[in-house]
């Protein structure tokens, strides 16, 4: 295994080092407990298998003589920090010990971490599975220690990792010195799954009042080298013998191969092409040339014509009058309530309206690459940036025909994604695969601009239908909605689609009992209206769009994206309530107020509306204008719950009537995650969130035809500048009352929409029920 | 054969002459803070300074840098240390300030677009000492070949780190 060179980073006086396992030769220790002589013996079974057994607590943490700490964890670095800041407080926090005696973080390697799963959902409720294998770890610590120093455990005191009792002091490093630990952890799961494997049971946690670390603005060290050019990134792998990759993706999403070009010698001499069924790809030594033998090659490569599309213009009406809603289960989420019919009957206003949502891309701004090295003896190893390694692990094994110990998945910074490979592939790891298999060699496969927007994933496009009901006094009877959206989980690694060999299915019915690629679509969106007395929430779903006609079964492929199908569902839903607040002639904000029960719902929304300096008054403001040259103001809000984090945003914009163009202005979002782990980590978290939240509803789109996507690049699909970034307030409500941690990397991307369209509602008194709101599209609603 | 500077080093690479600079940086010498982003200098995540300009290394042709003097995130600190005459010793152990205040701002998420957004900082403060959010804004929107794309949304933080960048360097530090 050619390592690429270790690079350690100097953080606060400890050297860091996130690969340093590599330093005992290549080999796995596996430790049989936490102890530092007993990890010299190694664990054969688990090395020859490239797993880690998540049941041992040495696979999740080692205590070195040194009193040092290595924690390994299946979750990457997503840019979200969590890893590298939250993860090493928390496990401080449950083996009381400091932040600074947590020098080594492993993550994301499958045969050097041990539990796998999607990068989402970090913090998971609270309880993530390092914390809880940190606590077993502390009562183990606790059993030796009272064994060592000769007083019950209940008399063992432990501050910065020393133990004391019975007048005594020692280390954790002298504690574990040469010991025995007989401890397995218990665990449940499929290590390959979208899941993982979750760490069980019920360890004693540390008091939150005894918190001493949680709380605090500890640095990620990766940023330290990321800045100074130290991190070894995705891209800058390179292995001995590698050749550069490119490929030549078919004329359309439905396109069959019928001829390939070929090369032509005399200017590409070191160039070769791959094919295996409709997969194409060409590899050469160095990057120019195999960058330009690919635009040779695809120039004369024949394929069939596909038209099996609907097209952006005809998206919607395809979806509502074409698509099959009929043959997946119909979901109702679990606070559906009451008797709708009468309630919607007896009602003395109504609101009854559609909202569309596009489809739109991850569009990570590097495209999708990967390093394979498919060895002679069947081994695989890919290297890349991933959301899932042991999904992507799983995947590959399945394609190629073998066990999942030929795979090793090694990953590595790179460029975000924003969920696209929380299920297992970004897009280059299985074509990286197959192309070194071809040749025999390690080849790096690196996806251009336009194929990253055109052979990738997409957010699914969606619509709902809404139905509000409002009593003699304003407050909402009854609310209806019914969210209709395609599948949005294809995780089919593509080139192995177009090579023909074995993938999970197409999203289907009946999806395996492991994954979430099932045409059904469920509640994503968490009701927080309780005060409302009937209603009901339904979701519908149905095949991707052009999945079942194309010939390769390929088509819009969809992939969840940050905030995955709750974006989908709070748009229609918070926009309809801020309608619903102007039906009543009510402020939106005390209008939602009035309408929720629990106490930190109302509290963001008390929050947001005292930080922005929101006017108590109804929408839309006595002075909106929609016509002229002049720019006219509004404000809106919206709120959401998501995985035990409550938000509320309030949106300032400026609208030019004539042209239709949209200026944020200033952004205002109140936070309540429960215990906030790291201030500045989860601040700089919802700034992103916030930034691209107002890309989305402002710009993006991807735009396809009756053959595929046509956006390809930054032009054709925009996303937002620096220039057009509003002042931000990020207003963070730590609750440690409520005792969890939740989390803080999505949503803040979903809650700009809503409260934008509520904002040029304010403004001008139309209501934009489509997304993105783009210059052209206001302009022609404002004229109206 | 070409020869080039590059962070204040005299280099002969191989690659021909029309290979984009971005390859060269990379591949050949192996300066890997360039990132490939798009290919099309559409998003400024391959950005370098050439005589001190921002460009964008993945479209400019290795012939285009000839006798011209390249400087990539690598080459921030020597340039800072030769700009204010600092020991070789304390140049070793010196950060660029825009370095530092990245850091200290905690600026990157992903940080695949970082290296160029501190390349084009760099030609900003160069340019204007104490630039207003507004003049930030313009650089990395509108000043060069497209904007500077950031995914992530890290603008606000870079918007405060230029500014504690700016503070550094009126200080001489």
């Amino acid at each position: 295994m050619a390592t690429p060179n270790e690079k350690p980073v100097n953080i606060f006086g400890a050297k860091l080092t996130r690969r340093d396992l590599v330093k005992a030769g290549g080999a796995l220790f596996v430790g049989f407990g936490v102890a530092g002589a007993v990890w010299k013996t190694q664990v054969t079974a688990a090395s020859s298998n490239n797993s880690l057994d998540a049941k041992l607590p040495g696979s999740w943490i080692e205590i070195h003589p040194d009193s040092t700490i290595l924690i390994r964890t299946g979750k990457n670095d997503f840019g979200q920090s969590t890893t590298f800041t939250a993860y090493r407080q928390i496990v401080a926090e449950e083996l009381n010990t400091t932040f600074e005696a947590i020098t080594t973080v492993v993550v994301g390697d499958t045969d050097r971490t041990p539990d796998g799963g999607g990068v989402f959902d970090l913090l998971g409720g609270g309880t993530p599975n390092i914390r809880k294998a940190a606590a077993y770890t502390y009562q183990a610590l606790l059993d030796l220690a009272a064994e060592r120093l000769g007083v019950p455990k209940s008399q063992i005191s432990v501050k910065d990792g020393i133990v004391s009792g019975g007048g005594k002091s020692m280390s954790y490093g002298e504690l574990v010195k040469g010991q025995h630990l007989k401890l397995t952890i218990p665990v449940t799961g499929n290590l390959t799954s979208l899941m993982g494997l979750t760490v069980t049971g019920n360890p004693p946690m540390k008091p939150v009042s005894q918190y001493t670390i949680i709380g605090k603005s500890f640095k990620n060290s990766v940023i330290i080298s990321k800045v100074t050019a130290k991190e070894q990134w995705i891209t800058d792998v390179r292995l001995p013998g590698m050749l550069h990759g490119r490929m030549v993706h078919p004329k359309t999403l439905g396109s069959k191969l019928v001829s390939v070009g070929q090369i032509d010698k005399t200017r590409f001499p070191n160039a070769q092409v791959v094919v295996k069924g409709n997969l194409v790809g060409v590899v050469a030594a160095t990057e120019w040339e195999a960058i330009q033998a690919v635009q040779q090659v695809a120039t004369a490569t024949k394929w069939t014509d596909w038209k099996g599309l609907p097209g952006n213009a005809n998206l919607f009406s395809y979806l509502r009058k074409e698509a099959d809603w009929k043959s997946a289960p119909v979901a109702k989420s679990d606070k559906s309530k009451g008797e709708m019919a009468p309630a919607l009957a007896a009602g003395v206003k109504k609101l009854t309206a559609t909202y569309e949502m596009p489809f739109m891309k991850h569009a990570p701004i590097g495209p999708t690459m990967a390093v394979a090295d498919a060895r002679p003896d069947g081994t695989v190893y890919i290297h890349t940036h991933n959301q899932n390694p042991q999904a992507l692990r799983g995947e590959l094994a399945l394609m190629l025909g073998v066990g999942i110990e030929k795979v090793v998945v090694r990953t590595y910074p790179g460029s975000g994604h924003y969920g696209r490979s929380n299920g297992g592939n970004a897009g280059a790891e299985d074509e990286a695969v197959l192309l070194s298999q071809a040749v025999g060699k390690p080849v790096r496969v690196q996806w251009m601009r336009p194929e990253d927007f055109q052979w990738s994933t997409q957010s699914p496009a969606a619509f709902s239908d809404v139905e509000i009901a409002l009593d003699a006094s304003g407050k909402m009877m009854a609310y209806q909605v019914d969210h209709y959206m395609p599948a949005m989980q294809d995780d089919r690694p593509v080139g192995a689609v177009l090579a023909g060999l074995p993938t999970m299915p197409a999203p289907d019915v009946n999806a395996p009992p492991d994954s979430i690629g099932t045409t059904a679509n469920g509640i994503q969106d968490p009701w927080v209206y309780d005060g409302v007395p009937v209603l009901m929430e339904r979701g519908h779903g149905t095949f991707q769009v052009g999945q079942k006609a194309s010939p390769l079964a390929i088509g819009m492929r969809d992939h969840s994206m940050r905030t995955p199908g709750q974006y989908q569902q709070n748009f229609p839903r918070e926009l309809a309530i801020s309608e619903a607040a102007a039906l009543a002639g009510a402020d939106a904000i005390q209008f939602r107020i009035d309408h929720a029960k629990e106490d930190r719902v109302i509290g963001v929304l008390k929050a947001v509306r005292d930080e922005s300096g929101w006017e108590t008054r109804v929408s839309p403001h006595a002075k909106r204008v929609s016509t002229g040259s002049v720019p006219v103001r509004g404000r809106g809000v919206s709120a959401m719950f998501r995985s035990g984090t409550y938000w509320a945003c309030v949106c300032e914009i400026s609208v030019v009537p004539e042209t239709g163009a949209i200026t944020v202005e200033k952004y205002t979002i109140a936070v309540d995650p429960g215990i906030v782990v790291n201030p500045l980590q989860l601040k700089r978290q919802v700034e992103g969130g916030a930034v691209m939240g107002i890309s989305h509803a402002l710009l993006e789109e991807a735009k396809f035809d009756e053959s595929g996507i046509t956006s390809s690049d930054w032009r054709s699909y925009p996303i937002l500048k620096m220039g057009d970034v509003p002042a931000i307030k990020v207003v963070l409500l730590n609750r440690p009352e409520v005792g969890r941690y939740g989390g803080g990397s999505e949503a803040a991307n979903a809650l700009a929409a809503p409260a934008i369209a509520a904002a040029l509602h304010d403004a001008t008194g139309k209501i934009a029920r489509r997304l993105p709101l783009r210059p052209e599209y206001v302009q022609a609603l404002l004229k109206v | 054969m070409s020869t080039i500077m590059v962070n204040g080093v005299r280099r002969e690479v191989q690659s021909p002459p029309d290979t984009p600079l971005l390859y060269v940086l990379r591949n050949d010498l192996e300066l890997s803070s360039p990132q490939f982003g798009c290919g099309m200098a559409q998003c400024g995540s391959c950005s370098v300074l050439l005589d001190g300009k921002e460009i964008r290394s993945c479209i400019t042709p290795l012939s285009a840098a000839a006798n011209k003097e390249i400087t990539t995130l690598e080459g921030l600190p020597a340039r800072w240390a030769k700009q204010k005459g600092l020991s070789v010793a304390d140049a070793a152990t010196t950060l660029h300030p825009i370095q530092d205040a990245w850091i200290e701002e905690q600026t990157p998420l992903c940080g695949i677009c970082q290296s160029g957004m501190m390349i084009k900082a760099t030609e900003l403060l160069e340019r204007v000492a104490s630039p207003t959010t507004a003049e930030i804004k313009e650089a990395f929107t509108t000043s060069g070949p497209s904007a500077h794309l950031c995914r992530c949304g890290s603008y606000t933080a870079i918007m405060e780190a230029v500014h504690r960048a700016a503070g550094a360097m009126a200080k001489g530090r």
